[in-house]
């Protein structure tokens, strides 16, 4: 029999008990989801490392303040870092070559009255040059700002605004926690994740001697360092860790490029080995269900398999009208499979910052493992259904 | 045609050897019309598949078109019925989620045959049984009588050397039957299609040319 029209057949016949039908594929649908996203967060972890690379150098680390009180740390309440203090971080710390200093604020944009919560980030002029912003207007904080009422918008808060109505945003005033700042530049949008901080997109950008002097007094917490080597974090993290232990009796904590890739890489095997276990438990209760599915199948059918072997069937017709049923049905499964894949993946993404993409690749996959599950657990169904006897067959209701 | 010798079938109803063919000599000649009268339970039908490759006698000689049907293969049975043999039964046995014509279309699947020139055959069988204008409808939608015609278009669609039918009529009223059996007589007259036919009603086998009596697992002729 030609292949098309068994796949017709099987269609009419699965359709014939939808419900049944649906019910088995379950299984494999969250089966081969699990598989989907599995594959895709492997890859999207890859490029996304790949991407860390690309954007900002590999010669980046970040600069903490250890929190937790340590042997030489100042127990809670402390008040941070200086800005004096960090920029005197290039000059004792030879692995060093920049640093870009910043501070968080959080508070809200007005504008006819209309507020939306908005964060901000207090910078220096170097902070563009290291998080690679691109200027999609005017022009970026610069040091010389000094205590000026000035800021830069990100891309959303921009579009934001626009939204609202506001005409040329470059020398334009916001309200931003009731003070007025005026726009010298709109930022394009960024790529987040990474050392990046999302405010670059979402928030507003002042220059970080204003922001130090704000009534809710925020301190610096973190800044970025660009190395003079090409990467190599360790001989940076002794002299930043000794620097600050001897200046302010601070405990710090460097990471560097690889410490991130590393730690989405921890990321991504807990989300492998958790869709992992998810996926073949549910392809194993699947693929049960396909096969009790298709026994249930021949079993209504014996009639028709008598039939049909009447009329000249052979016993390898019936068993693959059977396997291209059972195959069929997890085909069907695979397909809204890989939709909930896919949908967990954008969710998985959207949680974690990466960059969404589901590559051919894993579709093959969880097309392919569908029709793996259908003709594994169809087999058996099937040699039933083609192993009886015409007149056997012929004889049951 | 067909020539069976001694033939004997027996099952085993759980532990008990239930013999139901006790040694059936019959012959059926190219072109006739024979039908196969007895009571139920007598062992027509076990003859009628066993005549039909449906089922393999315990002992006995068969043999088909001069060739004997000892040892031959799972393949080469299903290769004899579809294309020696047309099949009509009692229930008809459509299937129930194909039309007309594709049920008539059926035997020529397992030959290979496109599906175009599948349904321009089944076109002329339906015609041929005067269902012509029915095609499109599924067995649910027809009348008993109406789907019998169907079968035995079915039954045509592969141009078999013979057709065999169990109890055609069983299942239909007497104004249908009359009409069925008008069908199977006129197929055997103006074609010469073989026809054996099995029923247990001596009224029907008055319209064969020959009726033989099975009583009790035996054949005897009338």
């Amino acid at each position: 029999m030609i292949l098309s029209e068994n796949i017709q057949e099987s269609l009419n016949s699965l359709w014939g008990a939808k419900q049944r039908s649906l019910l088995a594929l379950i299984g494999i649908v969250i089966g081969i989801g699990s598989v989907i996203a599995m594959v895709a967060v492997g890859q999207i972890v890859e490029n996304e490392s790949i991407r860390q690379f690309r954007e900002m150098g590999t010669d980046v680390c970040m600069v903490r303040e250890n929190v937790l009180p340590g042997k030489h740390g100042k127990r809670g309440g402390s008040a941070g870092m200086s800005l004096a203090d960090v920029a005197k971080v290039p000059g004792q710390c030879p692995a060093i070559r920049t640093v870009a200093p910043y501070v968080n604020l959080y508070s809200r944009l007005t504008r006819d009255g209309r507020r939306v919560p908005c964060p901000g980030l207090g910078v220096t002029g170097g902070f563009r040059d290291m998080f690679k912003v691109p200027m999609a207007e005017g022009r970026f904080i610069s040091d010389l700002d000094g205590y000026e009422s000035f800021c830069v918008l990100g891309h959303t808060k921009a579009e934001w605004l626009r939204a609202q109505g506001a005409g040329a945003l470059v020398g334009s005033d916001v309200l931003f926690g009731g003070r007025l700042y005026t726009v010298v530049g709109v930022a394009g949008p960024v790529l987040s994740g990474s050392f990046r901080p999302y405010e670059i997109n979402e928030g507003i950008m002042v220059p970080i001697r204003l922001a130090l002097r704000l009534p809710d007094r925020p301190r610096i917490g973190a800044f970025a360092a660009r190395m003079t080597g090409s990467g190599e974090t360790g001989e940076a993290t002794r002299q930043v860790k000794a620097f600050f232990r001897y200046t302010n009796r601070m405990n710090v904590d460097v990471v560097g490029a690889e410490d991130l890739v590393a730690q989405m890489e921890r990321q991504m095997r807990m989300f492998t080995l958790m869709l992992g276990a998810i996926g073949s438990i549910a392809l194993i209760v699947g693929g049960v269900g396909v096969m009790n599915v298709m026994l249930v199948s021949v079993s209504e059918r014996r009639r028709e398999i008598g039939i049909r072997r009447a009329l000249g069937a052979e016993r390898k017709d019936i068993q693959l009208q059977f396997l291209v049923e059972s195959v069929v049905l997890s085909f069907v499964g695979g397909i809204l499979g890989l939709l909930l894949g896919v949908g967990a993946v954008a969710v998985i993404c959207r949680f974690t910052g990466w960059e969404f993409f589901v590559s051919f690749l894993s579709v093959l996959l969880g097309v392919g493992v569908s029709a793996a599950v259908g003709i594994f657990f169809g087999y058996y169904p099937a040699r039933q259904a083609a192993r009886l006897s015409p007149i056997d067959a012929l004889r049951s209701e | 045609m067909l020539d069976l010798k001694n033939i004997r079938k027996s099952y085993l109803l759980g532990t008990v050897e239930v013999e139901i063919l006790k040694g059936v000599d019959l012959h059926v000649d190219r072109g006739e019309m024979l039908a196969v009268v007895g009571a139920s339970g007598c062992g027509k039908s076990t003859l009628m598949n066993i005549m039909g490759f449906l089922d393999v006698p315990s002992s006995g000689e068969y043999l088909f078109r001069g060739r004997s049907a000892q040892g031959l293969s799972d393949e080469e049975l299903s290769h004899i019925r579809n294309t020696d043999i047309g099949f009509v039964f009692q229930q008809f046995n459509l299937l129930s989620r194909l039309t007309a014509l594709d049920n008539v279309g059926l035997p020529l699947v397992y030959r290979g045959v496109p599906v175009k020139e599948r349904r321009e055959r089944g076109r002329e069988m339906l015609d041929r049984v005067g269902m012509g204008e029915r095609w499109r409808h599924r067995p649910g939608e027809l009348s008993g009588g109406q789907q019998q015609r169907v079968a035995i278009a079915r039954a045509l669609c592969g141009q078999p050397s013979i057709i065999l039918a169990d109890e055609p009529t069983g299942a239909l009223d007497t104004a249908t039957s009359r009409d069925i059996m008008d069908l199977f007589a006129s197929l055997n007259r103006d074609e010469g299609i073989t026809v054996v036919l099995i029923t247990h009603d001596p009224g029907l086998a008055k319209r064969c040319a020959r009726s033989v009596c099975m009583v009790d697992g035996l054949v005897e002729t009338v």
